[in-house]
Order: structure tokens, then C-alpha cells, then sequence
């Protein structure tokens, strides 16, 4: 975003605020400053990343039965990109910094009927029971910016309905006019979901580029819609939904294969598109034995199958036909189901115990490609709960099972915390990362990273 | 000897004399009564101001809001300091519990195993914090019949992290004045002060300081703007409520 631009929206929200405060003394103004900077343990101890964020939450009471809600993130986010002098003049590459809308949204509650309550707006709709992987949490896109935080969402422009049948029943429509793609990782981790290609022998890859086809922006086709019925029976809560949505990852449909010399050098054009895709949800939480636990699965059946085409014509120009190639990618007759079981436990010196077991991660796709997720996080309060230590928190992550030694990661992130006022929040974590294969955390193989975070909130 | 004995029986009858106002309202019926004092209003909303106090004596405070209906129904929402405004908790009956953190953006059911631990860094755990009757809870033992109090043991029915909690409930009024809790190992671990005073026609804990005796740490409860029997409804007791 251009610096002026930020400037005109940095003006209106204050100028909006301001309207809104003078009207109402009721707003509450509150939020969060997050430093976030993690530098390299092998090499040089090159920075990996460096993020300040101000988050600012606007929430206002309309009246008791409505309320207005916002959050804006300035951030100063990413290491300047300094290549030639030019870029000296330019401040965005010397000092980066982005405005985000992440919620802004109007709810009324006993909208039309005392059981209905509707949403519009900018907002999170968050769905599932597991632990930040949940497999039905398909409508807002995917924020994979920090892959290490990955079970974070964007806010989409929504109309969301939530109808009470009684205290434990409820049904939820929900409806985005607009398709927005997932965002995909920065800065180190860019290339965390990113697969090797893989190129026909003798040919050497000269230069790639890629281009999107994104959905028509209009009613039908840029479109995602969402029901959800959700209950509590016999002390357990459960929910069935339905997403009618796209892949937030885009597929490469088409590739096209340019010659460029005669040692084999090629050129690649890829053109991406987003999968029309059905999302069946279902997912349950309850507590036995003092245990917590949950389990989330999600059958995604793609609209059509996915097939990708290579075209070698370009190596055939006197072929009076095309000479393409095709594979399929997704076959829409036979859905994959990704899922997550888990549990958590409180013990009464204060520690705590979460574990979970994924079947198939946020990029991929296929039944055949799931791989399998071990997570476990335990960790122990100190001094009225002012020290947290997570000794054990990590993964263990297996992408073949049938070579287990050269297809797992072990990703182990121990964590000291500090509160060190009522506001202000100290942490010192470790991201240590051991894998071979083609994992997505094994792609992050070399960048075992020690990582200092501090929030304060006001 | 004949004088002795009529002597000792004297003496005995006169002892007998002493306590029979407490022989009068046996364990079971004073326990009632202080769960009557304590619960039979049918609905509150009030402020919560929480002071904890550690062995240095430096305060820490947060505040929250407190809905309850009946005996099982609560719902509990942080409002300071900033760090933990908006966390909320609804507990339902059958130990159904859910939590709100705003930064998940959902609810979450607790664990019941939660109830192991002190709420929210206090020292109250979860379940001193159940507005359980403990006629329901324990079985009761009149110890001592004092001038103003009644001193009671609770035998705990089902699994607790106490063996036992030692009551002094006020003899007028049968709200408690004091508790002691003990471990397995029938050491006092934890003590907590009541003081009451009237809102309305009920018996309101306006402040309850419980001091955790091994990390000589105090948490102080005050209690402000109680209002009690405003017509609150179960509706007000859902997700629906808690995620609002």
C-alpha cells in the first residue's frame, strides 16, 4: 500500500472514530502492540523475520441488542528490500509497513425474530472444535503469511445468520460475495508450500512465470456460501456444515513448455485456477474423565475434476495438432477427508497437557497426499501464573510411512513466557526443525530459529 | 461416693444444659440453612473486583462481571486488566464449561479436568468457585457450638482435592464467617474470610479473602453492584450469549 494511501486510512478511521466517540462515550478503544522478531541459528544468524503490530479494536454498543466491532492492524512487517539506490528513495522498501482490515462488521441480535442474529460485514467466522487445525474452517481464506502460525484466517466480507431453534440447537447460513485466494508465506518461509517441479529428463528449467485466472467477480461465480447445524446433545457439542467455496490454493492447470535453446533450456508459463470444491464438515467436542476431547473431519469433493495439462506444442510447431499432456489432479468422484482427533488436560499443579493427531495439512490435497500430523504441547505455570515453561511442544510429522527415515520432520518449539506487568507479555521460544522428504516443515529444515515475542495490551 | 456420682451427674447435666441450643439444630439442618442464607436467591448480576496479593505484599487486580442463575448457571467475563478483557467462562450444570478467548474468535469447551486448577490465577479453584450447595456437596459435623458461631467439619462426598473444610457460620444469621481447607494429609492449606452485608433481602458476600497458606499468597473477591432476582432466563446462560 502506498504511503499516501495509508495516510487517507489512517485519517478516516481516526476522523470515524472520532465521529463515533463524540456520539457515544461507550466505545471502547482497546488493543495490542506485538513485537515479533526471530533470527536464524545456523549461518550467520541471519533475522527471519521482524514484525511490529499494532492491533486497534474499535467496539461499540449500538444498542443492547447490537454492536459494532472493528480490527486494524498497522504493522511495520519484513526487512527492507534494498537492491539499487533508487530504492533509498522509496520508504515502503526502506521502512515496510501495511494497513490491514482484519474485522469490521455491524451484529444485531434478535434481528426480525428473537432468534435470529445477523452479521454484516468484514469477519471472522471461525468453525470447527480441534485446536487452530480445523479442517471445516474453509470460509474465510487461509493467512499463511507466517507459516508457523497456521491456523490463522483473514476476515471476509460476509453476510453470516444464526438462527436459535432453542438453547442448544442452531443453524448458521452464512454468505461471501467475494472470492479471496489464500495469502501464501513470506519473507523465509516462501517457499515453506511450494513443491519442487519436477521437469522431463534433459530438459533445465531457463525461466518460469505464472498467471492467475481468478473467478468472474459476479453473483454465481465468485460466490461462497455455508450452512452449519450446530447442537449440545447429552453433553456433547457437535456441528454438521456444508461449504460451497473454492480451494484457496490455486492449482496449475496449464503449463506451457517454451524451448529457448538447444541444450534443453526451457521456458514454463503456468496458469493457476481456483477449484470449485464442496466442503461436508462435521465435528464434535466433550469432556470424559476430567479428559477434554474433540475430533474435525472435512470431505472435500471438487466441483470437477482437476486435471493438469502440459503443453509441449511449442517443441512440435509443425504437429498440425496440439501435444499436450494431461494428469489428473483431483478426481471429483472421489472426495478426501481431511481430519484432526485431539484431547488436552488440566493437571492440579497447574500444568497442561495438549495433544492432537492431523491427517492431511491445509495445502494438501488429494487422499493420497495427506500426510500425517503428531502434535503435543505441555506446559506448567509458575508463581501465580505470572512464569509459563513449555518444556514439550512440537510435532512429529510422517509423509511416508512405508520410509519413515527419509520422510518425517520433527519440529520441537519449547516456549519460557513472562508476564511481566498485567499488560505486557515476554516471550522466548525456539523453533528447532529436523525432517527429510517433502513435507511442508521439512522444507523448513534449515531454519531452526530462536524467536522473542512481546504483546502489550491496553 | 453417693456424693461423687451425684456430683459428676450434676456436673454432666449442666454440661448437657450448655450445649443443647446447638444439639437442637443438628449439622444437617445449620448446613441447610447456610445454603439457604448463601443460595436462595433466584438470579444475580454483579461486579467482581479481584485483588490478588502476594507475600510481598504488592496487589495485582482484575475485573469481570458475574451473571448467575440458580445454583448451576454462571457466566463470568473479565473486563480488566486489558490483557484478559473479554475472556469469558459459562459454566452449565453437569460440569459443562465453555471458555471465550477473543483472540480464537469462538467458544471452547473446557476440559472438566479445569476444575483442578485455581480460576484465572486466583486462589480460588474452579471448584470453590461452584455455587454448588455443600449440603450437596459434603456431610456435615457440629464440632463446637460457640456464643456466636457454629463450627462445623464437611467430609467431602465425592472425589475432592480436600479432605476436609472446617466452617464457622454465624449463629443469627447462618452466613459462613470462615473456612479452612485441608489436604489429604489433614495440613490447612487454604483459608478464606466472609463478610457479608444485605442487598435487598439477601445475604451478600461482599467480600471473600482466601489466602492459599503455602504460597502465602491472598486473593480478595469484592463484590459491587449486586442486584439480585432481576428476572434473568436461561437464555442468558448459552453460547449464543457468551460469544456475543
Amino acid at each position: 500500500m502506498k504511503k499516501s494511501n495509508l495516510f487517507t486510512v489512517i485519517l478516516a478511521i481516526i476522523t470515524s472514530v472520532s465521529v463515533i466517540y463524540a456520539q457515544d462515550d461507550n466505545l471502547k478503544i482497546s488493543g495490542s502492540l506485538l513485537t515479533d522478531e526471530r533470527f536464524l541459528l545456523t549461518d550467520k544468524n541471519d533475522w527471519a523475520w521482524n514484525e511490529n503490530r499494532l492491533t486497534l479494536k474499535l467496539d461499540k454498543k449500538i444498542t443492547s441488542r447490537s454492536k459494532f466491532y472493528s480490527e486494524v492492524w498497522l504493522r511495520n512487517i519484513g526487512l527492507p528490500n534494498i537492491t539499487s539506490s533508487a530504492d533509498l528513495y522509496n520508504k515502503g522498501i526502506v521502512d515496510p509497513v501495511n494497513f490491514e482490515l482484519r474485522e469490521a462488521y455491524v451484529q444485531l441480535s434478535g434481528f426480525l425474530s428473537k432468534n435470529l442474529d445477523i452479521t454484516i460485514g468484514r469477519q471472522r467466522i471461525v468453525w470447527g472444535t480441534a485446536d487452530k487445525l480445523n479442517p471445516t474452517d474453509n470460509l474465510n481464506p487461509y493467512d499463511l503469511e507466517d507459516i508457523l502460525d497456521f491456523g490463522r484466517h483473514r476476515g471476509s466480507d460476509a453476510i453470516n445468520l444464526n438462527y436459535y431453534f432453542n438453547n442448544n440447537l442452531s443453524l448458521q447460513g452464512v454468505y461471501i460475495p467475494i472470492f479471496q485466494p489464500a495469502n501464501m508465506p513470506i519473507g523465509i518461509y516462501a517457499n515453506a508450500l511450494t513443491h519442487e517441479m519436477e521437469l522431463p529428463q534433459g530438459m533445465v528449467l531457463n525461466e518460469f512465470s505464472d498467471t492467475i485466472l481468478m473467478p468472474r467477480y459476479n453473483l454465481a461465480q465468485s460466490s461462497t456460501a455455508g450452512l452449519k447445524f450446530k447442537g449440545f446433545v447429552k453433553g456433547v457439542d457437535f456441528s454438521l456444515s456444508y461449504v460451497w467455496g473454492y480451494d484457496g490454493l490455486p492449482f496449475a492447470t496449464r503449463n506451457t513448455f517454451i524451448p529457448v535453446d538447444t541444450f534443453g533450456g526451457i521456458n514454463i508459463n503456468s496458469q493457476l485456477s481456483f477449484s470449485r470444491t464442496h466442503i461436508f464438515g462435521v465435528d464434535m467436542a466433550t469432556s470424559i474423565g476430567g479428559f477434554g476431547l474433540w475430533a474435525e473431519a472435512a470431505a472435500f469433493m471438487p466441483d470437477k475434476n482437476v486435471i493438469m495439462t502440459n503443453d509441449f506444442s511449442a517443441f512440435y510447431p509443425s504437429s498440425p495438432v496440439p501435444v499436450t499432456m494431461d494428469s489428473l489432479l483431483l478426481d471429483s468422484s472421489e472426495p478426501y477427508v481431511r481430519f484432526v482427533l485431539g484431547g488436552d488436560y488440566n493437571f492440579s499443579d497447574g500444568s497442561y497437557l495438549n495433544f492432537q493427531y492431523m491427517h492431511g495439512f491445509i495445502n494438501e490435497r488429494g487422499q493420497g497426499n495427506l500426510n500425517d500430523y503428531f502434535f503435543a504441547r505441555y506446559e506448567k505455570k509458575f508463581f501465580n501464573e505470572k512464569l509459563k515453561i513449555a518444556p514439550i511442544g512440537g510435532g512429529f510429522i510422517v509423509t511416508d510411512w512405508n520410509n519413515i527415515k527419509d520422510n518425517y520432520t520433527i519440529l520441537f518449539v519449547p516456549e519460557i513466557a513472562y508476564q511481566a506487568t498485567d499488560n505486557v507479555e515476554m516471550s522466548l521460544s525456539a523453533a528447532i526443525i529436523d525432517g527429510k522428504g517433502s513435507g511442508v516443515f521439512s522444507n523448513l529444515n534449515n531454519f531452526d530459529m530462536l524467536m522473542f515475542k512481546l504483546k502489550y495490551s491496553f | 461416693m453417693k456424693a461423687i456420682i451425684h456430683s459428676a451427674l450434676i456436673t454432666i447435666m449442666v454440661l448437657m444444659a450448655g450445649i443443647y441450643p446447638a444439639n437442637a439444630q443438628d449439622a444437617s439442618a445449620i448446613i441447610k440453612r447456610m445454603d439457604d442464607v448463601m443460595y436462595s436467591p433466584k438470579d444475580m448480576t454483579g461486579k467482581n473486583k479481584i485483588v490478588l496479593i502476594d507475600k510481598a505484599g504488592k496487589e495485582e487486580v482484575r475485573e469481570a462481571t458475574i451473571q448467575q442463575k440458580g445454583n448451576d448457571k454462571r457466566m463470568f467475563r473479565f473486563t480488566a486488566p486489558a490483557s484478559q478483557a473479554g475472556i469469558s467462562v459459562l459454566s452449565l450444570p453437569d460440569d459443562v464449561m465453555y471458555l471465550y478467548l477473543p483472540a480464537f474468535g469462538k467458544e471452547r469447551r473446557i476440559a472438566t479436568s479445569a476444575k483442578n486448577q485455581n480460576f484465572a490465577g486466583t486462589d480460588f479453584s474452579y471448584d470453590d468457585m461452584e455455587s454448588k450447595p455443600f449440603s450437596a456437596k459434603y456431610t456435615p459435623k457440629l464440632i463446637e457450638a460457640g456464643a456466636n458461631v457454629f463450627t462445623l467439619e464437611l467430609t467431602p462426598m465425592t472425589q475432592s482435592d480436600y479432605s476436609k473444610i472446617v466452617v464457622t457460620i454465624n449463629k443469627t444469621n447462618f452466613y459462613p464467617e470462615a473456612m479452612d481447607y485441608y489436604d489429604k494429609g489433614n495440613a490447612k492449606i487454604k483459608s478464606a474470610k466472609y463478610i457479608f452485608n444485605k442487598v435487598g433481602n439477601y445475604w451478600n458476600a461482599q467480600e471473600i479473602e482466601m489466602t492459599d497458606l503455602k504460597k502465602n499468597h491472598k486473593t480478595k473477591m469484592q463484590m459491587s453492584d449486586v442486584k439480585y432476582d432481576t428476572g434473568l432466563t436461561d437464555e442468558d446462560f448459552t453460547v449464543r450469549k457468551l460469544i456475543q
